[in-house]
This record gives C-alpha cells, sequence and structure tokens, in this order.
C-alpha cells in the first residue's frame, strides 16, 4: 500500500522529479569527469609539464566536492518539500514514523545511487566526445587519458552515496521532529525582508576587502607561492558571499522605492528579485565562483593554444626542411598549405658543409628578424653579406647541416667543381601547424628514417611545435576540458535551483493573471527575474577571472591577450544555458489565460 | 426606470469534458442581471456550479454557450489584450485566500493594478492614499503581508481589488479566512463602499451571514438558478432569518 502511495506520489510530481534527477545526473556526471582527470595520477605527471598542476587539481577536486555537498543539500531540502505532504499523509492513514522513515532512507539513497551511475555514464559519453573533439580542434596528443576510469566511478558513487545517505538522516531527524499536521500543510512562511543598512553595509566593507586581498594574493603568486591558491579561495569566496548579501538587497530596494519602479510589472519583478537574490545568495556565490573557474579555466587553455604558435613561429623562420625530396615527400609537400617555400643546394665534404653564394643574393634565406629574446616572430630578408655574418650564428641555418662543423659560401663555378657528398634542400613555411599537422608528421618522419637524424637535429618550427605541445599540450587540454566541465556544472547547478524554486511563483503568477497581467507581461518579468539571477554571478565571475588570470604571469607571455574573445565565447554558451533556464521557467509558472477552451 | 446592467447573463451554459467523453453540466441556462450600485450574492452548496460561475464571470474560463455582458461589453470572446486588459480595469477581486503578494509591501500590492495601467507615479500615490483611508489601512502601508492579520490582509486585498475604479467587484468567498469580527468588519466596508460609491458587488458565498448583506440573493444548486430572494428594504436581522429559512426549504 505504502508502495503504491509512493508511486503516485512521483507520478503527481513527475516533471519535479524530473529536473532533481537531471540536476544530479549532471552533476554526479561532471564529478566523475573532474575526478577521472584529478586523480588520475599517471595522466598528470604525464602531460602537465610543470609540477603544481597535482596541486591545482587537488584543490579544484576539493572546492568540486563542496559544491557538491551545497548540492546535494539543496537537493534533499528540494526532496523532502516534495514528500513530506506525502508522508504526512501516510502517517494520517496510520503508517509507522520507523516505516516512514526507513521508505525515506531507501527512497534517497536509491536516488542517489541510480543518478550517481547515470551520471558516470553520461560522463563517460561526454567525456569521449569532448576529448575526441578537442584532440582534434587543438592538435594534441594525450597520454593516459582515458574516459573510463575505475577508480573515478567507484570514488563518484562513493561521494554521492555517502553524501546522499548523510542527507536522508538529516532529513528524517528533521521529519521525525515535525508534527504531522504541519507536514500536511506545509506553507512557506514568508521571509521577512529587513534592511539593516549598518550591518548590510559592514558586510559590503568586509566583502569588498576581502575580494581585495583574495586578488592580491594571486597577483603576488611568484612571491606567496602555492600558499596564493588557499588564501585566495577562501577570501574570494567569502568576499563573493558577503558582498551578495550585502549590496544587491540594498540596491534593489532603492530601486523599489524610485520612480523608475512604479511602472507596469516592475515593483513585482524588482521583489521577486530581491527575494530570490536573498534566498539565493549561498547558491550565486558558488556559481559565480563555478563561472570564475570556468571561464578561467578556458581562458588559460585558450592561453597556451594561443601561446604555442608564437612561441613556434619565435623559433624558427621556417617550419621544416626538406633534404633530397622523394617523389613521395613531394606529394605530401604539396597537400601543404604553404606561405613561402625555397630551394638551395648544398655539398658536404668532410666536416663542412658548402653553399652557392648566387643561390642565396638571387632567392634570399628568410631569417628570424630579432635575436631570441626580443623576438616576435617576424621574418627579414638581408643581403648577401649581411646574410654571411648573420648564417653562421643562425640555429635555423644550422640546422641544414647538423653533422657539419664549418659553413662555408662559395661562388658560382667554385660550387659547381666542388667535390662531395651533393644535397637539395627545400624549406617550407606553412600557415599553420595545427591544420597540417598530420602532413608534417609524414614528411618528418620519412626523413628520420632516410636520414637517421634524431627527430630535434631537424631543426625548424615543426620540432618546436611538437616539442611545446607535449609541455603545454597537456595543460591546454585539461583548460578546455575543465572549463568546459565547470559550466555545465554551474550551469545544471543554477538551473536545477531556479526550476525547483517554480512551485512557489506558480502561485504568484496565477494570481497576476486574475488581475489581467498580460501573457507579454509576464514572460518579461520572468526573463528580468531568472535573466538576472544568470547575471550577477556572470558579471562576478568574470571580475574574478579578470582578476584570477595574474596568477598564470609566470607561465603566459600575456594571459590577457584574447581574454576577450573567450569571455564573449564562454558568454554565450552561459547564455544558453540561461535561455534554456528561462524557457523551462516560462513553461512551468505562467498559466494560460484561461482554463478550458 | 430602465437602467443597462452592469452585469448582463443569458442562457449561459457550461459543459466540461470533451465531445467524445464522459459530460459534465457545470451550469445550465443562467440568466440574470446586476443593476448599478447592486449588492448580489449567489449561494449554494458545494459542487453547485457558484465557482464556474464566478470563474465565467471573471473571464477566468469560457462558457460552452449564451453570452456575458459587463459594463456593456460581451467578455466571453476576448483574447490576449483584451483580455488582460478588460481584467485588469474592469474587475476588481477579492480571494478567499487574499492572494497577496507576499514580496510586496501592502502598498506595492494596493499599486499593482494602477502600475499595470502606467498611472503617473503621483496619481497612484494618492490613489493608494485614498483608498487606504476609505479601508482604515493608511498605517499599515509599508508592511509586508506576513505581518498582517487575516483581517488586515483581507482588508488590503479589498484595496486592491478597488483602487482602479473597477465597473464591478466580486468577492469569491472573500471572508471564508477570516474570524466572525474581521468578517463582519469587512462586509461593513463593502456595503459601505457600494452604497457611497455605488459600485455594484457580487459575492459569492454559502455563508448565510455574509449573504444577509447582500440586496439580492441568488441560490443555485445543481447548476441551475433555484430561488431568488430581494431583501426589499428589511433590516439585517431579519433578511439574515429569510436566508436561513429558505436554506432551510432548499436543502429538503
Amino acid at each position: 500500500m505504502l508502495l503504491k502511495l509512493a508511486i503516485t506520489g512521483i507520478k503527481q510530481r513527475f516533471r519535479d522529479y524530473v529536473v532533481l534527477l537531471m540536476g544530479l545526473i549532471i552533476s554526479s556526471g561532471i564529478f566523475y569527469i573532474f575526478a577521472s582527470l584529478a586523480i588520475n595520477t599517471d595522466f598528470i605527471k604525464a602531460n602537465s609539464g610543470i609540477s603544481i598542476a597535482a596541486q591545482v587539481f587537488m584543490f579544484g577536486m576539493v572546492l568540486l566536492l563542496i559544491i557538491t555537498m551545497v548540492y546535494v543539500s539543496y537537493a534533499n531540502t528540494f526532496l523532502l518539500s516534495m514528500r513530506q505532504h506525502d508522508y504526512g499523509l501516510f502517517m494520517m492513514l496510520g503508517a509507522k514514523k520507523q516505516n516512514i522513515g526507513v521508505l525515506m532512507v531507501l527512497e534517497t539513497i536509491l536516488l542517489g545511487g541510480v543518478a550517481s551511475i547515470i551520471g558516470i555514464i553520461l560522463g563517460i559519453g561526454v567525456s569521449s566526445v569532448l576529448s575526441q573533439f578537442l584532440f582534434n580542434q587543438l592538435g594534441v596528443t594525450i597520454h593516459h587519458f582515458s574516459p573510463i576510469y575505475g577508480p573515478a566511478m567507484i570514488d563518484t558513487l562513493t561521494v554521492y552515496v555517502v553524501l546522499f545517505a548523510l542527507a536522508a538522516v538529516l532529513n528524517l531527524s528533521k521529519l521525525m521532529r515535525t508534527p504531522v499536521l504541519k507536514l500536511l500543510h506545509v506553507e512557506d512562511e514568508a521571509t521577512n525582508v529587513r534592511v539593516r543598512p549598518v550591518l548590510q553595509a559592514l558586510a559590503a566593507v568586509l566583502g569588498i576587502a576581502c575580494l581585495a586581498i583574495g586578488y592580491y594574493a594571486m597577483a603576488q603568486i611568484m612571491t606567496l607561492q602555492l600558499t596564493a591558491i588557499p588564501i585566495a579561495l577562501v577570501t574570494i569566496t567569502l568576499g563573493t558571499y558577503l558582498l551578495f548579501s550585502a549590496i544587491i538587497g540594498g540596491v534593489l530596494t532603492a530601486i523599489r522605492k524610485s520612480r523608475f519602479a512604479a511602472k507596469r510589472l516592475r515593483t513585482f519583478t524588482l521583489a521577486q528579485i530581491n527575494f530570490r537574490v536573498r534566498g539565493y545568495t549561498r547558491i550565486l556565490t558558488v556559481v559565480s565562483l563555478l563561472f570564475a573557474m570556468a571561464l578561467g579555466a578556458i581562458s588559460v587553455g585558450a592561453g597556451f593554444q594561443r601561446q604555442i604558435p608564437t612561441m613556434v613561429a619565435s623559433i624558427s623562420s621556417y617550419t621544416i626542411s626538406i633534404k633530397d625530396e622523394t617523389p613521395n615527400e613531394a606529394k605530401l609537400a604539396k597537400q601543404l598549405h604553404v606561405k613561402w617555400q625555397k630551394s638551395y643546394q648544398q655539398t658536404i665534404q668532410g666536416d663542412t658543409a658548402y653553399y652557392n653564394e648566387a643561390a642565396f643574393a638571387k632567392q634570399p634565406f628568410p631569417m628570424l628578424a630579432n635575436p631570441a629574446a626580443k623576438n616576435d616572430g617576424r621574418v627579414k630578408q638581408f643581403s648577401l653579406p649581411e646574410f654571411k655574418k648573420k648564417a653562421i650564428i643562425s640555429s635555423d641555418f644550422l640546422a641544414l647541416s647538423p653533422t657539419s662543423n664549418h659553413i662555408r659560401f662559395l661562388n658560382n663555378s667554385d660550387f659547381n667543381n666542388l667535390k662531395g657528398q651533393k644535397h637539395q634542400l627545400t624549406i617550407i613555411r606553412v600557415h599553420s601547424n595545427v591544420q597540417d599537422r598530420k602532413v608534417l608528421e609524414k614528411i618528418t618522419a620519412s626523413q628520420q628514417r632516410r636520414f637517421h637524424e634524431p627527430f630535434f637535429n631537424l631543426g625548424g618550427g615543426y620540432s618546436g611545435f611538437v616539442l611545446f605541445n607535449n609541455l603545454f599540450g597537456g595543460l591546454e587540454f585539461m583548460g578546455f576540458f575543465l572549463g568546459i566541465a565547470f559550466l555545465a556544472m554551474l550551469a545544471s547547478c543554477l538551473m536545477f535551483k531556479i526550476l525547483s524554486g517554480a512551485n512557489k511563483d506558480v502561485v504568484r503568477y496565477n494570481m497576476l493573471n486574475r488581475i489581467g497581467v498580460s501573457q507579454r507581461l509576464m514572460k518579461q518579468a520572468i526573463w528580468q527575474e531568472v535573466g538576472t539571477l544568470f547575471i550577477i554571478p556572470g558579471v562576478l565571475g568574470i571580475i574574478d577571472v579578470l582578476f584570477g588570470l595574474q596568477m598564470f604571469k609566470p607561465l603566459l607571455y600575456n594571459p590577457y591577450e584574447i581574454v576577450g574573445w573567450t569571455i564573449l565565447g564562454f558568454c554565450m554558451l552561459y547564455g544558453l544555458y540561461a535561455w534554456l533556464t528561462i524557457s523551462l521557467y516560462r513553461r512551468l509558472v505562467v498559466p494560460p489565460m484561461q482554463l478550458s477552451k | 426606470m430602465q437602467t443597462t446592467p452592469i452585469v448582463d447573463v443569458k442562457n449561459l451554459q457550461k459543459i466540461y469534458g470533451a465531445k467524445k467523453e464522459k459530460q459534465y453540466e457545470a451550469l445550465t441556462d443562467i440568466n440574470f442581471a446586476v443593476a448599478p450600485g447592486e449588492f448580489v450574492g449567489i449561494m449554494g452548496p458545494s459542487g453547485s456550479g457558484k465557482t464556474t460561475l464566478l470563474n465565467l464571470l471573471s473571464t477566468l474560463d469560457v462558457p460552452t454557450a449564451g453570452s456575458v455582458r459587463i459594463n456593456n461589453q460581451e467578455v466571453s470572446h476576448l483574447k490576449g489584450k483584451q483580455l488582460a486588459d478588460f481584467r485588469a480595469q474592469q474587475v476588481g477581486f477579492i480571494f478567499q485566500d487574499f492572494n497577496l503578494l507576499e514580496s510586496l509591501t501592502a502598498r506595492e500590492n494596493i499599486s499593482l493594478p494602477l502600475s499595470l495601467q502606467d498611472v503617473p507615479r503621483s496619481k497612484t500615490v494618492a490613489a493608494v492614499e485614498e483608498v487606504a483611508q476609505t479601508l482604515s489601512i493608511a498605517d499599515l502601508l509599508d508592511k509586508y503581508p506576513a505581518e498582517l492579520s487575516g483581517g488586515q490582509k483581507q482588508r488590503v486585498a479589498a484595496a486592491r481589488a478597488l483602487v482602479h475604479h473597477p465597473a464591478i467587484i466580486m468577492g469569491d468567498e472573500p471572508t471564508g479566512a477570516l474570524d466572525s469580527k474581521s468578517a463582519r468588519e469587512l462586509l461593513d466596508l463593502l456595503s459601505n463602499i457600494n452604497q457611497q460609491q455605488n459600485v455594484p458587488v457580487l459575492l459569492v458565498t454559502h455563508d448565510p451571514f455574509s449573504a444577509s448583506f447582500c440586496d439580492r440573493i441568488l441560490f443555485i444548486q445543481d447548476g441551475r438558478i433555484k430561488q431568488e430572494l430581494s431583501r426589499q428594504g428589511q433590516a439585517r436581522k431579519d433578511f439574515y432569518g429569510q436566508i436561513l429559512e429558505q436554506l432551510g426549504t432548499f436543502e429538503q
């Protein structure tokens, strides 16, 4: 009988359960994805290139755990609010409290278990698609990465079941203390919104101080080293929370009292936002942090992606050199997107490499314009005498004859009469290493086979590209991967919280419909109300990131170089989530104008 | 003298359920009118069709057949913006459970119908003050609904229904959630406003005490108007007795 009642209960609130389950599945999926990277020590060691990556991941893991706890506690409050009326009814019908307790604990743990298993499966799917996509886009090779990672599965399942068991016990004690009648009539007592100016001002000042400390700590990462990260985490979290609770309420109250508010539904919308922001302080803090982390991770990933070509360009004027091109190599070279291509002849005699002066006069050899330290990757063609002076110290030029100790330039006739090993050299610069990486790899492999040269003796930008990709590709990949994962977590967190609050709003919008508020105005109000809930943490998150990128100054030339574009791209994705949430919310909340047709 | 009625209901019918399914006729051939300044009560037991009738009058539901004219306007075919405007301008509604927005202060709740019509702020302020004086809630204006008693909440709700001077006030068991003292106060207020401002009031109730404040009472049973009772200048106490008597015979 109880089971039948329980099933009916679920049927009636099917939509709410779908929201709840979806939220939990996404959250556990993301937890799994993160865990599959963070606890895979082989992967981190093999790909990070820098030693602090493992610690960064541990901090990330701790943070994600905290966020998950907040998330699960919200989910359970929501679950209890959905179920308590039923539980009350069961007790009215004579069910014992113990039976209800067992039912509730079982329900909760089952929900957590099912959600996390589906979440893990989803996580595996997303992880394989996303990683394949990123590998192709970024042109990096990642070692020891696998979407299916046993320990991460066990960890995710354990964390969720334990958290749900804890939540069930908490819910149980709450349930046992509540009288049956109260369970049957759970009216939300309206939270009293009172403005306490002194306290709020204090909170605002304290919040700004905390944020300042956090941002300063991140900027001083060189002196503070690793301690900067926990300092920043604590102060920024606290600062964001304080600022939210202090400022938003005050500002909204001020707007409400102004002339602006007295139009159409504005008073209502402002009051709704005020109400929400106060109730949502915790989740908005979490969201703004997640937003910052996701955007930060993507910015850093993009920074590395951006940095590799710059570094590659400054290493060498050309991308590859091909010695004595075979027909097959020539065919491959035709597939390249060539920026420029030059050919020279070379004669090796003993430990000296000889070149024909005339060839360089006719077809100057492009060299890097500036020496290493100041180099910006520009290429210049020098006059013959100047070239001859520079060539003997240019690593680009020296790389063309890796086994020779000396270089000589001869005039045309001397060169033609010279005996020795003759070689035809082709040097090519392509537009993009990433674009042509597969062809470049084949040509290089063929050259290596034929001349038995070690890879990095080949010279040219491509070898540098491979080197840097090995060094930074892992970080780049982690940045993008985690950024997108965090974004999904953040969006589902906020979406879930907002959708789960829809029940209370249904009543309000019903009333508005009765007193003659048009559908258009109601939809507009929802856009404004829910949109604001997305915008506020977004803005704070962007500010966090702008300061947070200070941390990466030791790693990147200019972490801010393309942050504008990453923010734009990120905001588009975030906007998509906001739009989805708003449309769903509207469907849940705005009543039809008339009951039946 | 023949005056145009504020509410004019003709051959009203409401059937629930799609054509091929099991149908249920909630209202059958309802005809009545409310004259300007009249205080009309609609009484009937649970399931008699009171709420359906009120929903049709307040345009919340659509009739299957027949016409509802309010203030010379056929309302059963209104749609979209016209419908919203009609609700916002012509009808003042008082609900049993107050239906105040708990996130707004009393003042903001009362101003809502005026804000919806983009009435200038200065006019809104004046109108709210005026209606608050009439309902003696001037000192409660800056409180939130959660800080008010049931009676105070209902007076705020009444103020919201009155502030934009609607053509008619409709009440759906407005005293249902009030104690007897607050209920009497509210009914006194309603009949005062009805008499002084000449606003017609349509009250749906099953409580004979509330009904005794009306000028005329329509008794509905099983979707039909079964009986009509006029006060005709009787004292309220006497009318109350008459209603009780009527209800008694009604249930036989």
